[in-house]
Order: structure tokens, then C-alpha cells, then sequence
């Protein structure tokens, strides 16, 4: 059941398993998810694991679970109002509210929204029934499922699953899976009938409660976060927009290292003045110690572009971090020199840069575009020397990615080097590797 | 599980929806709950405050750069475990010359293994059935840190060193564990994979208006609105160092003591403005935006 879901996650760049899943029906169990809200809720502190990714998560749900694909660069709100979905919502509000049609496409979008986040833990504020809410906490709920108060039933009409057992509901939940895979579902979706939707049941909108009227409009909103829905595309070659994201990124190189050491010299003192009984002192070292090399290709019209991009976010990254940072640059590629001018009139040769600390950190960022020719064997040996002194070295490529195959020096190049898109994904994963050697 | 019952903040503390929600989830699925944020949005409060507001016990690991596992869960002091060994000598040395007096352990037994363990914040909210753990600021931890702490956490169970004495608490006392990070470096995919995240995004106006209200109940409207409408305003212009919520009302605190019409002079002088910015470019910054555009802030005093 659901067993898709994972895979629809990971299509949109978000960390998911079968233990996603495995927790998600163990809240189920536990009375957690209720309504669509609820789901949202419970995989999204699941599956984001950083603000960024919250963007990328709310469109993996609005496609999988609600049949709304939201295209890059599209707004919610277009994404919604295009949709199969929220037509066929439409149509049924009106036919169990007349005076809905007077509403505006906005007004009627924040009803959608305010029915799609809808949680039980609104209900609950809804109704204001603590007491109810306490007799129905979630480890109760088999004991006493006929219990019927008034206030009862206003929430089994909000579609309460406290009922249903966790089989029945998955059952649900996977039908109305089945149908929306169906090219022309006809009315049936998680907002129609038999969805997991708080008005599911027959209309029980008419039991006199209106989110969208006390919740104030936009309540839903709030919780994709309106403001920080359309996130920096994590896959977009950086640019001026995206600096501050990479640059979260980056943070990850500085790596504080703390580990102990036996401190011999410590250990013979105390052991002396405690009379020959020696113990071993240990002391804790911890260095927080960053130095860059940026070797940069401003040669050619291909990548001026990104220059000035990249020059501001290693400064930002400088003037934020405080470390050494120390930028190059070469035409192309490198034989046995760089320059340390952007006009590339002083050199610095080869040996120098090898002769440094080989904890330097080295960004290498240029297209890797070039006429074969000028790839010669100097040239390559200078990539194996460079992985071979500096283990955290990584080269930066602006070109995107799905074109890497087509360019003939860059595969060459990637043989003897690790290469990522210049994207703050990219970036990120860039970082990671570099991590790792330790 | 800890307790389950859903928990939304209390007199004191203001408790973002978002939050309190992925609060009650960790806590019924017995998870951690991971607390990003910019710094001072109150990622510490939570779970003291639920604490206090529960009377529920509370542990704290502070965590720092020299971190590990041992202080988490418990260490065994090997030095009064010598210094015990040796008296016991000693004590048996002085009875064989015949002297009564015999030196202290202190209640401690070397054979006891257990009397050598000391026990850190994890071991002991284990120990206590719904307690509070709070693991603050684990960014600051060394990378292993948190996967070391992984393995402990998601086998609910810890092993004494030495005395090999166990320490497990199921699911249903488990304690409300909350983790915060201030995200100054990445913490490992795994180690979020295993708890429910939660990012607190800066307050909007109208929740800091509510968080001031709380912290300031007798503070004159018309002050907190020109104070808000600043600060709101100094973090757009691009700070090096964005003011935070802890700053604002600090700075209230400080007008406090003027009356209205005062305070408000104060606030759109920019008058005790070192409660809010904290580096000096920042502060060059705003003088020199002062010198360009004198009015920018004082004509913000007419806000109704």
C-alpha cells in the first residue's frame, strides 16, 4: 500500500525508504493521521529535513496524493486552478453550497487549501471540545469506538479514522490511489467522495462547521508557509538568487574536528606527583581549520556568466567564515601554471600550489569545454598531481548536467576527477564528498 | 511513549502550531524531535518550558565541541575507583599493625561496579519514566556525535561501562527527547532520518506581537508596534547578524523604564540599538543609512 510513495518522494530530491513508510503506519496506528492534514503533517517532519526541501515536498504531495503538478515556476495557486482535482472539488461545493459561487478563484483556492490541511489537531481547536479531544486521545481509541455524543459525531462526520482500522484505511487510501491512476477518474479523489477528506462523508460541511470561516482564510497557507513555499530550485545553476543557499551549503567544509590524544607529558607529571600512580591524561584537541583554493576558468564567453557569481560567494563565504581563501585562474584548462589575475598576466606555477598544506580544500570551477587538442597529457597529468596532493578536490561545473555526456574533454577530465553540477545541490554534494575524506 | 496528550504552549510560552504538532507526533511515535532555526526563535524554550508546564522532569545535555557518547550516557570514574582499591589496602594494612582508624570510601564499594558509574543526562532520563531530554545545540558537536547517539536513542537501551549493568526503558515511559541545532554544520542524513524535524521559521509580525505580549504584558501598544515595525525593518536591510526575537525584547527591556512618548523617541533614535546588532559592520551600516536617509526611522513614530 502506498508502496509508490517513497518513489515519488526521491523523484522530487527528498530522502525516503521503506522506513518512511514503516513510520507513517505506525502513526496511523497511533491515531495520527486522520485527515489529509494530518498526512501532510506527519511525512513532512519525516521526509524535510531542511527548510529548503520543504518547497520540493509540498509539490511530491500535491502530485501524488491530490493529482495537482505544480510546473517549475508555476504558482500554487495556477497549479491548483488548472487541476482535475479542484474542478471536480468545485463542482461538488457548489452543489451542496449554492452561496459558494459567489466566491472569487482566491477565496475558492483557500477553501481547497484550508480542506487539504485541515488536521485533526484544527478540528480539535474547531470544536473546542477539550474533553472530547482527551476521550479520544489516540491510545484509547478502540475502547469505547460507539461512544455517541452530539459533539461526537460532528467529528466522525469530519472524517474521523479513529474507527476504521489501520487495514480498512490503508484499503481506502489505496483505492483512492488506484482511481486517481486512472486516466479519467470522474469524480474521484481524495477531496471526493470516499477520500480521506474531512468531507468525505456526505457533505458533513452542512453539520455547521466552515473552516475556512473561522480559520480566517488562509489558515492552510500558513502551514505550506506562503512565504517560503517557492524555495531556491535546489537544481538551478547558482546565480545571484541562489548564492545564500549555496552558501548554506559550503558551510558544511568547515569541519570542526575535536578528538582525543593521550597527552604523554601530562600523564608523567600528575603521575609523578601522585607518587608513581599513574593515570592516563587525556586532552582534547579540536581545530577548526579551513583553507580554499579556487582555481577558476575565465577564459572563453562560456563561462563569464558566472564569474562574478562565483567570485561574490566565495567572498561572502570569506568574509562569513573567516579562513584562507586564495583564488586562481586558468584559460580552459591547466598545464602547468595559473594565474593569480583575472587578466592572467602573473603566473604561479604548478609546483607552488602542489607544495601547499594538503588539507587546502580545492574548487576547480570551469566547463571542462575545450578543443581536444587542448586536453594533452601535461594537462592531465596536472589533474592527477592536484587529486593526488589535495584529497578534498572537487571540480565545479556551471554546464548542466544532462549535457555532460555530449562534451568530450569533460568526460576525459571526470575520469580523473569528481565532478558536480555548479547547483547548490550540487555544491552540497560536492561538500559531502569532500567530507568524507577524513 | 512519553505522554501523548497534545500540548500547545502555556502562559508563559508561546508555541508556534507548526511546532506543537511536530512535538505530539515525535512524542506518540516515540521519536526525537530535531529543532532547527535561526538563533532565538525559541527552539530551547520548548521542551523546558513543556517541562515546567507538566512537571516533568528535566535533563539537559549542553552539547560542545568536545562531545561524546560517554558524557551523554554515563562514564566510569576510574580514579576513585583506584583511590577505593588503594584504601582498601591501606585500611588493610593498618588493621594488621593494629590501628582502628580506617580511611573512608565514602559509602563506595570496589566490588560494586555500579558505585563507580556516573551517570550523564541520557542515562538518567532513562531512568525517570516521562521525563524531558533536551539535547541542545548539537551542531556544535564533533560529526560523530550524532551518530554515536543514533545507536544509543533508537535502541532505547544503554550499557553501563564496566559494571555492564543495563539501563532500558520502553516505549511507554520513553522520555520527550528534543534535539536543537542552530545548523552551523549539517547534521547526517541518517541521524535526521531517525527523528521528526521541525524548522522554526523567524516570526511574523503579528507572532512577535503575540511573543512581545507575553514577555511584556504592560507594554503600551503604540511602543510595541513602532518597535516591531524597526526591527522588522533592520532585519530586511540586509544585516550581516539579523536581529532575533531574544534581542527585540531585550531592547523592549530596556525602554521599559520610559514613558510611552520616550520609549517611542527612543526606539526611532535607535537609542540602546547594541541590544540588537552585534557586530561593528553592522552597526556602520545603520549610521550610514541614518546619514543618507535621516527620516527613514523616525518617520516610522507616526504608525498608528
Amino acid at each position: 500500500m502506498l508502496e509508490t510513495l517513497p518513489h515519488k518522494l526521491r523523484a522530487y530530491g527528498l530522502d525516503s525508504d521503506v522506513r518512511t513508510l514503516l513510520i507513517m503506519y505506525k502513526g496511523m496506528q497511533k491515531g495520527l493521521v486522520r485527515t489529509l492534514g494530518d498526512l501532510y503533517g506527519l511525512l513532512k517532519g519525516l521526509v524535510v529535513k531542511d527548510p529548503r526541501m520543504l518547497g520540493p515536498f509540498t509539490k511530491a504531495f500535491y502530485d501524488y496524493f491530490l493529482n495537482i503538478d505544480i510546473a517549475n515556476g508555476e504558482t500554487l495557486n495556477d497549479a491548483i486552478l488548472r487541476s482535475k482535482t479542484f474542478e471536480e472539488w468545485r463542482v461538488a461545493l457548489f452543489e451542496r453550497d449554492k452561496t459558494a459561487m459567489d466566491l472569487t478563484d482566491n477565496e475558492l483556492i483557500d477553501l481547497f487549501l484550508n480542506e487539504v490541511h485541515l488536521t485533526s489537531y484544527d478540528i480539535k481547536a474547531l470544536i473546542d471540545g477539550r474533553a472530547l479531544w482527551d476521550a479520544d486521545n489516540p491510545e484509547l481509541e478502540d475502547e469505547n469506538p460507539q461512544e455517541t455524543s452530539a459533539e461526537r459525531r460532528v467529528l466522525d462526520k469530519m472524517a474521523d479514522y479513529s474507527d476504521l482500522s489501520l487495514e480498512e484505511l490503508l484499503n481506502r487510501m489505496n483505492e483512492v490511489m488506484d482511481r486517481q491512476k486512472g486516466e479519467h477518474s470522474g469524480g474521484s479523489h481524495w477531496i471526493g467522495t470516499g477520500g480521506i477528506s474531512p468531507y468525505g462523508h456526505g457533505g458533513a460541511a452542512q453539520g455547521g462547521i466552515r473552516v475556512g470561516g473561522t480559520g480566517g482564510g488562509g489558515m492552510a497557507r500558513k502551514v505550506i508557509g506562503s512565504s517560503h513555499f517557492f524555495p531556491v530550485d535546489m537544481d538551478r545553476i547558482i546565480n545571484d538568487d541562489n548564492v545564500d543557499a549555496v552558501l548554506a551549503s559550503l558551510r558544511g567544509v568547515i569541519e570542526e574536528s575535536a578528538h582525543e590524544k593521550l597527552d604523554v607529558e601530562s600523564t608523567i607529571n600528575k603521575g609523578l606527583k601522585r607518587g608513581g600512580l599513574f593515570i592516563p591524561e587525556i586532552k582534547n584537541i579540536s581545530e577548526q581549520k579551513l583553507r580554499v583554493l579556487l582555481l577558476i576558468d575565465n577564459g572563453g564567453y562560456s563561462m563569464t556568466p558566472y564569474i562574478k557569481t562565483i567570485r561574490e560567494l566565495f567572498k561572502k563565504m570569506k568574509t562569513r567564515f573567516s579562513h584562507d581563501l586564495e583564488t586562481y585562474y586558468f584559460h580552459n584548462t591547466i598545464y602547468d601554471r595559473v594565474f593569480e589575475d583575472s587578466r592572467r598576466s602573473k603566473p604561479v606555477f604548478l609546483d607552488k600550489i602542489l607544495s601547499k598544506d594538503p588539507e587546502y580544500r580545492v574548487f576547480i570551477i570551469g566547463d571542462a569545454s575545450m578543443a581536444p587538442y587542448e586536453l594533452n597529457k601535461m594537462s592531465l597529468r596536472t589533474y592527477k598531481k592536484l587529486t593526488k596532493k589535495f584529497k578534498r578536490l572537487v571540480w565545479l561545473n556551471p554546464e548542466p548536467q544532462r549535457y555532460w555526456r555530449h562534451t568530450y574533454t569533460l568526460n576525459v577530465i571526470r575520469q580523473v576527477l569528481e565532478m558536480f553540477p555548479l547547483t547548490p545541490r550540487g555544491i552540497e554534494q560536492a561538500v559531502r564528498k569532500m567530507n568524507t575524506f577524513r | 511513549m512519553a505522554r501523548t496528550e497534545y500540548w500547545e504552549g502555556s502562559e508563559k510560552y508561546l508555541c508556534d502550531k507548526g511546532l506543537a504538532q511536530a512535538f505530539h507526533m515525535a512524542r506518540v511515535l516515540g521519536m526525537p524531535l530535531l529543532i532547527e532555526g535561526e538563533p532565538g526563535t525559541g527552539k530551547t524554550e520548548l521542551p523546558i518550558q513543556y517541562a515546567a508546564d507538566n512537571d516533568a522532569e528535566l535533563f539537559v545535555f549542553a552539547t560542545g565541541s568536545k562531545s561524546n557518547v560517554e558524557q551523554f550516557v554515563a562514564r566510569f570514574d576510574h580514579v576513585k575507583y583506584l583511590r577505593d582499591s588503594q584504601i582498601e589496602i591501606l585500611n588493610a594494612q593498618r588493621s594488621e599493625k593494629g590501628l582502628d582508624k580506617k580511611l573512608s570510601t565514602g559509602g563506595r564499594h570496589s566490588e560494586n561496579l555500579q558505585d563507580y558509574v556516573v551517570k550523564g543526562p541520557g542515562a538518567q532520563a532513562y531512568s525517570s519514566p516521562h521525563s524531558v531530554l533536551l539535547i541542545d545545540e548539537i551542531d556544535k558537536a564533533p560529526r560523530e556525535f550524532p551518530n554515536d547517539l543514533l545507536f544509543a536513542l533508537s535502541h532505547r537501551k544503554f550499557i553501563m561501562p564496566e559494571s555492564g549493568e543495563e539501563i532500558s526503558v520502553d516505549e511507554k515511559n520513553m522520555p520527550a527527547i528534543v534535539i536543537t541545532s542552530n545548523r552551523e554544520q549539517e547534521l547526517p542524513t541518517a541521524f535526521k532520518g531517525r527523528c521528526i524535524y521541525h524548522y522554526i521559521h523567524f516570526p511574523e509580525p503579528d507572532m512577535m506581537r503575540q511573543i512581545i505580549t507575553k514577555h511584556h504584558p504592560r507594554m503600551d501598544n503604540k511602543v510595541v508596534s513602532v518597535a516591531i515595525d524597526i526591527f522588522y525593518h533592520l532585519r530586511s536591510i540586509g544585516l550581516e547578524r539579523a536581529p532575533t526575537t531574544r534581542e527585540i525584547l531585550n531592547w523592549l527591556s530596556y525602554v521599559k523604564q520610559y514613558s510611552n512618548e520616550e520609549a517611542i523617541a527612543k526606539i526611532v533614535k535607535l537609542e540602546g540599538v547594541g541590544a540588537l546588532i552585534k557586530t561593528q559592520s553592522d552597526m556602520e551600516l545603520i549610521q550610514k543609512k541614518i546619514l543618507t536617509d535621516p527620516d527613514d526611522f523616525s518617520r516610522r513614530s507616526n504608525y498608528n
